[in-house]
């Protein structure tokens, strides 16, 4: 769970509960812990609910943050997994190393009293390598690329799958592993052929991550601007948009209206129009995948046969085209707008009125101090597209479904990977994975999607409402917040990036181009984009097309 | 008193053994034949040609580190007297080699090379191929022209940075506290500025900056919407952060300016500007190319203020040639071809450094008859 929703949550909850329940509830946490600490076979036989209902109460909502003893105390009681399949003690003398994360005190900082326990047991050490999000992607393409790779277990970002388990660096999921965390419990674009490479298995899933569509709710519930609506010669009803033809139109149309919640200028849909690391294209990338990822075609970035990039095509070049086209309709300073600007300082700062985004805004909406939009914030799925374009055939198509959606799967989320040079000693191996495999499990995981940990929900079993309101969550709420990312996570057509070696690096030179786009140094969209497909041309060759093809290909599963 | 020979009268000219000399001789090329095979083995080994080498070339470091040690050793050995006094300046010769000459030469090597660290064939050597990208690149050049922009504009900061050293070189009230006022923004590192003011004093929506200007009649406040306007505002930005540089250099050099000679120029009848034109501004000429000269050096490494702000943005408009490479190393691990731009970048920056220093001499000797 994102620390801001977190705090939410916990501050709505203090009002409602009272003291001595909270206090009975981690007294019988603890309890809880203390008995299953002594007794390890009794854990697994309990089942998962007991054990489930018993962590969600550590250290229990309304209990302030999470400490090292309560991670500790949680990966302790989720030992059971670990215990049916190894003996105690077995890793005596083994010592892995873990290269992770230290964001926000997160990430490693959690899984370090998570292994704690499973350490003990076991009897394996870990040493840490702890890196901050902005050294990460350097310090493990230098690892690769010297062949220097000083790690056995590996948090990572799926993206950078092309350039570890591509170049044959990661070790292959063993059968017991794949049983012991329940991977048939992930959702649906988490399964194969994310995390796998020419079918073979290598991610433990720990998070997930898409892009949804935020926008709001007063704006759709102002009598006022639906008025004006009707009063400017529209048919159609004032109510959020589904598709990205409406978005352009309600964006183009809210130029001449007030924000009812500032009664400043209103302003419609945001689009970043500055680069932001390379993570800035995935933002054009939520307007294209209506318009390019068709349902009968796994690909909508490069041609899965050739590695030409499809960018130019006319899917992607309509969607640039949808951004100039509303660019005098955003606020004055766009062009120097990146993500963090168009999420942070304008939409929760009750700037504009729909926005793409991870789930982070959802979250931020209701709990970050600068937010002024918690009450009049809405979610949904990224829109769709009355037509879309089929490569393949060289045409759009209005589909007989409707229109089409696809759900932009934006950096597809953290995993933890153990790296082929564990292969040669098996004890080694077994306890690499076991060690992962503890993180990615499916108990563990279900704390972490509730309390601060910076992941976010990834399992059906983590949208089960309920368990969430019996640990004391507003149900409305979660519901709201929760829904919205499942049906994104669970489309059939969403739209996957590519886990090719570079991929940022293609993300990168295009935002570059993308600002000279709207810059107006391009005499056209078209030409812009086909200055961004010349420049990833040259990418593939450098990085080597055949190398490409074959890894964009396993990507698709094909 | 005799002005060749020994000028360090050495107390003991000494009688060296051959044996000593051959010892000495015979050790530190012993040092480097081990450096060398050291060197052989581990690059046969790096290189696939042979099975046999070392996990990592830390023992060719080590080599090294004796041979550098022998080389020391030897001087004395074979020299004598004479021989320690290479030690004075030995140790750091060595050093200056390991730390600036080995990475530049090792640099200007992977320059030619086909080097993305996403690439599963590694580094090649791929000729003059980044040179001819480099060519074609509009990036590189555009942000090549705007360095000659950003560098132009330091004639502007200079005469600011003079007037202002005027200023606080002249009698007014609360010198000294305007003194360290003014030096304050040099003391905040370029982050810092980035943040504090490129991305909230000049925000356009609640930024102090921008509500000033908003209550002044500007109706969007924008300060990086257009290119002109963006291109100004990083230049205000990095102005406002080294002017107190230039100042404070320009303020000590009016200190230590003789009173006299400004005394007889008003006996004389000189105008205040004439002062100013014929007596002050000649006499700081040497002071006023030393910081423009340093600002020169400071501005040629302008990137951090970019890339928090604008990322060069818009359309490439602020891009410095430092940002361009940060990007490219960065976001696209494009080794081999970022090393060539910074390479290049770096000779002509030698070689515009070399002309300023020249011109800047017959500038000095013109206006003030020295030399």
């Amino acid at each position: 769970m994102k620390v801001d929703l977190y705090e939410r949550l916990v501050a709505k909850q203090a009002n409602r509960r009272d003291v001595l329940k909270g206090t009975a509830g981690a007294v019988a946490a603890l309890g809880a812990s203390t008995m299953l600490a002594g007794m390890p076979g009794k854990a697994h036989a309990d089942g998962h609910a007991n054990i489930r209902e018993a962590i969600l109460k550590i250290p229990g909502v309304g209990q302030g943050s999470p400490t090292d003893a309560d991670w500790q105390k949680v990966g302790e009681m989720c030992l059971g997994a670990t215990k049916a399949n190894i003996a105690e003690g077995e890793f005596e003398g083994v010592e892995l190393t873990f290269m992770g994360l230290n964001n926000q005190n997160l990430h490693n900082f959690l899984f370090r009293g998570f292994l704690k326990p499973w350490e003990a047991y076991t009897g394996a050490k870990i040493n840490w390598i702890d890196l901050a999000q902005a050294d990460y992607n350097a310090r493990l393409q230098q690892a690769i690329a010297t062949g220097t790779v000083d790690f056995d277990i590996l948090e990572m970002g799926a993206p950078f799958e092309g350039d570890v388990c591509g170049k044959g660096l990661a070790s292959e999921m063993p059968d017991w592993v794949k049983a012991q965390i329940e991977m048939d419990d992930y959702v649906g674009y988490l399964k194969p052929p994310v995390g796998t490479w020419e079918g073979k298995t290598y991610r433990i899933s720990i998070d997930g991550d898409c892009h949804n569509f935020n926008y709001r709710t007063d704006y759709y519930e102002s009598a006022e601007i639906a008025q004006a609506w009707k009063d400017a010669g529209n048919d159609s009803d004032w109510a959020p948009p589904t598709t990205w033809q409406q978005v352009q139109a309600h964006t183009k149309f809210l130029k001449t209206q007030k924000d009812p919640l500032t009664a400043t200028q209103a302003y419609g849909y945001l689009d970043p129009l500055k680069g932001w690391g390379g993570f800035g294209f995935y933002f054009l990338g939520s307007r294209a995948t209506a318009y390019a990822k068709h349902p009968d075609d796994p690909a909508f970035l490069f041609d899965p046969d050739t590695m030409k990039p499809r960018v130019n095509n006319e899917a992607w070049v309509r969607a640039i085209q949808d951004v100039l086209d509303v660019m005098d309709a955003q606020p004055a300073d766009q062009i120097n707008a990146d993500p963090g600007t168009t999420g942070f300082q304008q939409f929760l700062a009750g700037t504009g009125s729909m926005l793409s985004w991870w789930g982070d805004i959802g979250s931020s909406a209701k709990t970050s101090d600068s937010s002024v939009v918690g009450d009049v914030t809405g979610f949904s799925i990224l829109p769709g597209s009355d037509d879309v374009w089929n490569h393949n055939e060289g045409k759009w198509e209005t589909l007989a479904s409707g229109p089409n959606f696809a759900p932009n799967m934006a950096y597809i989320g953290w995993g933890i990977y153990v790296m082929a040079r564990v292969e040669g000693d098996e004890k080694k191996k077994k306890a690499a994975w076991s060690a992962a495999a503890h993180l990615g499990g499916k108990d563990l995981s279900l704390w972490c999607s509730a309390y601060p940990s910076g992941f976010q929900p990834y399992r059906q079993s983590h949208f089960n409402i309920q368990e969430w309101v019996g640990a004391g969550y507003d149900e409305a709420f979660i519901n709201d917040y929760l829904s919205s990312e499942a049906d994104s996570y669970n489309h059939p057509n969403a739209a996957i990036e590519p886990r090719i070696p570079g991929i940022f690096q293609y993300y990168s030179v295009a935002e570059d181009e993308l600002a000279k786009i709207y810059a107006g140094q391009y005499g056209s969209a078209q030409e812009g984009a086909d200055a961004i497909a010349a420049a990833w041309e040259k990418i593939t060759d450098q990085i080597g097309r055949e190398s490409q093809i074959a890894l964009y290909r396993a990507s698709l599963g094909l | 008193m005799s002005m060749t020979g020994d000028l360090l009268h050495t107390v003991d000219a000494e009688d060296l053994s051959a044996a000593r000399i051959r010892l000495g001789r015979g050790l530190v090329w012993g040092a480097f034949g081990l450096l060398a095979a050291l060197f052989a083995v581990q690059a046969l080994f790096v290189s696939q040609v042979t099975s046999l080498g070392f996990d990592n070339w830390r023992p060719v470091l080590f080599g090294y580190m004796l041979w550098a040690i022998a080389l020391c050793v030897s001087r004395v050995l074979i020299y004598g007297e004479q021989g320690k006094k290479a030690l004075f300046v030995l140790p750091a010769a060595l050093f200056v080699i390991s730390m600036v000459v080995f990475p530049l030469v090792f640099a200007l090597w992977i320059s030619f090379s086909d080097w993305n660290l996403a690439s599963l064939t590694g580094r090649r050597f791929n000729g003059l191929d980044n040179v001819r990208q480099m060519m074609a690149d509009p990036f590189y050049w555009n942000a090549m022209y705007n360095m000659v922009l950003y560098t132009a504009v330091i004639l502007v900061e200079y005469a600011i940075a003079f007037g202002l050293a005027l200023l606080l070189n002249a009698d007014i009230a609360a010198r000294k506290f305007w003194r360290v006022t003014f030096l304050l923004p040099l003391m905040l590192s370029p982050v810092a500025v980035s943040w504090m003011i490129g991305k909230s004093m000049l925000e356009v929506r609640f930024g102090p900056l921008a509500k000033l200007a908003r209550w002044l009649g500007w109706e969007n406040p924008s300060f990086f919407s257009s290119p002109e306007l963006a291109k100004f505002t990083i230049m205000a930005m990095d102005a406002w952060t080294f002017i107190p540089f230039m100042m404070i250099m320009i303020l000590a050099g009016l200190q230590a300016m003789p009173k006299e000679v400004l005394e007889a120029a008003e006996v004389d009848g000189a105008t205040p500007w004439q002062r100013f034109w014929e007596v002050t501004f000649p006499l700081m000429l040497p002071v006023s190319i030393t910081a423009i000269m340093i600002r020169i050096i400071f501005k040629l490494k302008l990137a951090d203020i970019i890339i928090n702000v604008t990322s060069g943005g818009p359309g490439g408009a602020t891009d410095s040639v430092t940002s361009f490479i940060f990007r490219e190393y960065r976001d696209r691990s494009n080794v081999g071809y970022g090393t060539l731009l910074a390479i290049v970048y770096l000779i002509i920056i030698v070689i515009f450094m070399t002309l300023l220093l020249k011109l800047s001499e017959r500038l000095v000797r013109r206006y003030t008859g020295a030399g």
